[in-house]
């Protein structure tokens, strides 16, 4: 039997969560025996195999049109969707934003900011539109939460070791944290 | 007791128990967040929600009395449900994101109940509508955007601390917290005591000095007792590697329950003095650092040839915020082995030494302080209680929504007069012609001249002593500092009138260890006279400008204190001692509970405590000391019994 295939991508986040996974250090052989990994920030494969893959991972909350499309294709290719982080999980961090308008936001970003000279709000019709910061779950369906800003190393552990031997990790106790 | 079945445990409570509480005895856990035991139950968060045999919808168990053979249960899947259903709600009021919020880790109950109820996310996404955030208080943060609508601050505010400053205002999503009508709390009759910020469940009430200093995981906490004022108030000091970081209140301690005013929870926070690391020594007309030695020895120079000598040697001072040890070692080198007649402290017995008169002929007189709580009339004399020994003042505020009558008695408008009804401003130093017109109106006698020299009309003083007549539990608390040439007459009047009504009397006298000086008989009005050394043991204390007088002239001064102070400048000696979170020693509460101070932070390297510095001094004259304070407190009679 071959190895399940995992894919996993980054939207609105920090890289943060992906950087704790690389903090499972040498554990992520272990990981690697169980699985395959495919597309993801850190490796040259941009986007889950189009015959699919098992697990899907997605890093950030979906604040533009290009995020939105990023995780509908994810979802559309892996059969379990997991929300890494308390941005897919929650909107996390760039959700503050969201208690301003998007002009405001945009504003204080492009035109704003204290060390900006002569700026403006970009208009190429090639951007991706901004929209609210959003979960994932509000946009496609989520199968497995793991919350935490970032999740721990020994968490990403648990859930991928967990989903590699074809178990539904459950997050609780020690595990669960929303930072 | 009633019989009841909590998920399959059985077992009898005494009627009237909620079925938290019944819960709480059968070891079974009910998540909480309204609820808070030191507060009336609530029912507001609804996330107590149990099930109940017979009953058509689930019910909260904070406000639910129980029943005889009741069955409830606290775990099904209908329960579980209806939980993790009232936490989503409130994650989705308001903004209830972890990451950035102050007390997410280990001090958020919101957070907690959500783990214990494994939940990874919420299904429900805010409305992201902002609220403001109230930074106008000099000591905390009310930040809107984090508060669940619990109330247990307005609760806390009103059924704790009888201020009635928080309250709600609007309805439903609209709901906000306010101060008074709708004002900035910094500009309301919010008086600071911090309550409603120990009280918060969640970040909506953030402490400006402890924000992101460390949470419960990260710091230490030791009990201790507040040493501010005399009434005792247990106090937990939060520190992290030998930084105070917070001061609460201790839950659990008999005089206070929990309340701390601004002096005990916010004042040692806002310490701004320079503190002193090392003895100094004048030479050549200026302060230079020195050695305990060195410093030491012109000490000993000077005060050896001294020794003896009753009038014309040591002038000695000491602070009534020491420990009892303290005190006692300092009476036994100054009365004892020095034989000054002219040994103190910095109370001079203000508060305390007519009451010692009075109790030596006719034993202790006065009460406990709480007997506040039972009392059914009180009146309150020479004091501010929202002024000093503030917490005292809360027992009697929160007593006046029972309906009980309380009457203070001032100078001028005080801040009780918006509590009470009964506010009487008298003329100034006439408290002997109020109390014994007083006296007069309860025994029917024509009372106009001495009213009219008190300034209270006889309508005024018919109405107090109606209520004082009609009451069978009136407390009279007081403040012996009445005017000096009247002083003794005044309280045997206060005393012959509370003896009349059968009234208790409670007089908080002054600064943490006023008690225990006062038992040491270290009560005398300091005079310089022809001392030619004065000895000053002013601990963490500030001298007041009365003692800065009297000290002007002082041929030799040596001062122990942990800050520079005005005193400090003026001293020949300085030695530098630990402040009273740097040592452990015994402290008399005014209403005579002896009570220990716990050490909770490392003094600086070469800073000594007030009691190592005496017993090297009593070690230097060659004199053994005895360390008995707590019988040497008990020698004299005391105006109340000392435990």
């Amino acid at each position: 039997m071959s190895k399940p295939k995992i894919a996993t991508d980054w939207m609105a986040g920090c890289a943060g969560c992906h950087m704790s996974l690389l903090d499972i250090d040498e554990r992520i052989l272990q990981v690697l025996d169980l699985v395959e990994l495919r597309a993801s920030p850190i490796t040259d494969l941009k986007e889950a195999d189009e015959t699919g893959v098992a697990v899907g991972v997605l890093e950030g909350g979906i604040n533009n049109s290009a995020n939105e499309h990023q995780a509908k294709l994810m979802r559309s290719r892996c059969k379990i969707l997991v929300a890494l982080g308390d941005c897919a999980v929650f909107g996390g961090v760039p959700a503050m934003r969201n208690f301003f308008t998007i002009e405001e936001t945009l504003k204080r970003a492009y035109v704003d900011t204290e060390s900006t000279v002569d700026g403006f709000i970009p208009t190429d019709p090639e951007l991706a539109v901004p929209t609210k910061v959003r979960a994932v779950s509000e946009v496609v369906p989520v199968d497995i939460h793991v919350p935490g800003c970032p999740p721990s190393a020994d968490v990403i552990f648990h859930v991928l070791s967990e989903l590699a031997q074809g178990r539904i990790p459950e997050i609780k106790d020690d595990n669960l944290h929303w930072h | 007791m009633v019989k009841v079945k909590i998920d399959e445990k059985e077992l009898e409570v005494p009627e009237g128990t909620t079925v938290l509480n019944a819960a709480r005895l059968a070891d079974i856990e009910i998540p909480t967040l309204c609820d808070h035991p030191a507060l009336e139950p609530y029912g507001g968060c609804r996330i107590c929600l149990v099930e109940v045999e017979g009953a058509r919808t689930l019910q909260p168990a904070c406000t639910l009395p129980v029943f005889d053979k009741m069955v409830i249960k606290t775990q099904t899947d209908k329960v579980k449900e209806a939980r993790k259903f009232v936490l989503s709600m409130i994650f989705s009021e308001r903004n209830h994101f972890c990451p950035y919020c102050q007390v997410s880790g280990t001090d958020c109950e919101l957070q907690n109940a959500a783990y214990a109820e494994g939940m990874t996310h919420w299904p429900i996404q805010p409305n992201w509508q902002p609220y403001p955030v109230d930074a106008s208080h000099p000591y905390f943060v009310l930040e809107h955007n984090r508060c669940i609508l619990c109330r247990r601050c307005v609760r806390a505010c009103a059924e704790l601390v009888g201020n009635y400053t928080l309250g709600m205002e609007e309805r439903g999503s609209n709901t906000i917290l306010i101060a008074d009508l709708g004002v900035p709390l910094g500009s309301s009759s919010c008086i600071s005591c911090g309550v409603c910020v120990q009280i918060c469940p969640t970040g909506a009430l953030i402490d400006r000095w402890s924000a992101y200093r460390g949470q419960t995981k990260d710091v230490t906490t030791t009990k201790s007792i507040c040493v501010g004022c005399s009434l005792g108030c247990g106090i937990e000091v939060i520190h992290r590697d030998n930084n105070l970081i917070k001061i609460n209140g201790d839950w659990d301690a008999p005089i206070n329950g929990g309340v701390l005013c601004d002096v005990g929870r916010f004042l040692p926070m806002d310490e701004k003095r320079s503190r002193i690391v090392t003895p100094l020594v004048r030479k050549n007309g200026a302060l230079k650092a020195s050695t305990w030695d060195e410093a030491l020895r012109v000490v000993m120079d000077k005060l050896n040839p001294l020794v003896g000598k009753k009038d014309d040697g040591v002038a000695s001072i000491i602070s009534t915020r020491l420990p009892a040890e303290a005190l006692f070692y300092f009476k036994q080198i100054f009365k004892e082995k020095i034989n000054s007649d002219m040994v103190t402290s910095t109370e001079e017995g203000r508060y305390t030494a007519v009451l010692s008169e009075i109790a030596a002929d006719k034993g202790s007189f006065e009460s406990k302080l709480s007997e506040i709580s039972n009392a059914d009339a009180v009146l309150t004399i020479g004091l501010d209680l929202t002024k000093d020994h503030q917490v005292a003042g809360f027992f009697v505020k929160r007593i006046i929504p029972k309906g009980v009558n309380v009457i203070p008695v001032s100078y001028e408008a005080s801040g009780m007069d918006g509590f009470t009804p009964y506010s009487t401003v008298i003329n100034r130093s006439t408290d002997l012609e109020f109390l014994q017109a007083l006296d007069a109106e309860i025994d029917g006698k024509d009372v106009s001249s001495l009213a009219s020299k008190a300034g209270v009309s006889v309508d005024q003083l018919a109405q107090i002593a109606e209520i004082l007549r009609k009451a069978e539990s009136s407390v009279f608390v007081y403040d012996a500092e009445f005017d000096s040439k009247k002083k003794k007459e005044t309280i045997a009047t206060l005393i012959k009138l509370a003896e009349k009504i059968n009234a208790k009397l409670i007089s908080p006298k002054g600064k943490a260890n006023s008690l225990a000086a006062e038992q040491l008989r270290l009560n005398k009005s300091f005079e310089l006279n022809g001392h030619q050394a004065v000895f000053v043991a002013l601990g963490d204390e500030e001298p007041s400008q009365n003692l800065l007088k009297k000290l002007d002239n002082s041929p030799f001064l040596v001062v122990m204190a942990s800050y520079e102070s005005a005193l400090t400048a003026k001293a020949d000696v300085v030695l530098p001692v630990a402040n009273w979170l740097e040592y452990s020693g015994n402290y008399v509460t005014s209403d005579g509970q002896v009570q220990k101070a716990n050490k909770s932070l490392q003094a600086p390297a070469d800073v000594k405590t007030s009691e190592e510095v005496l017993l090297e001094i009593a070690d230097r004259l060659r004199m053994v000391i005895n360390p008995l304070w707590n019988k040497a407190i008990k020698m004299e009679t005391s105006v109340i019994e000392i435990d």
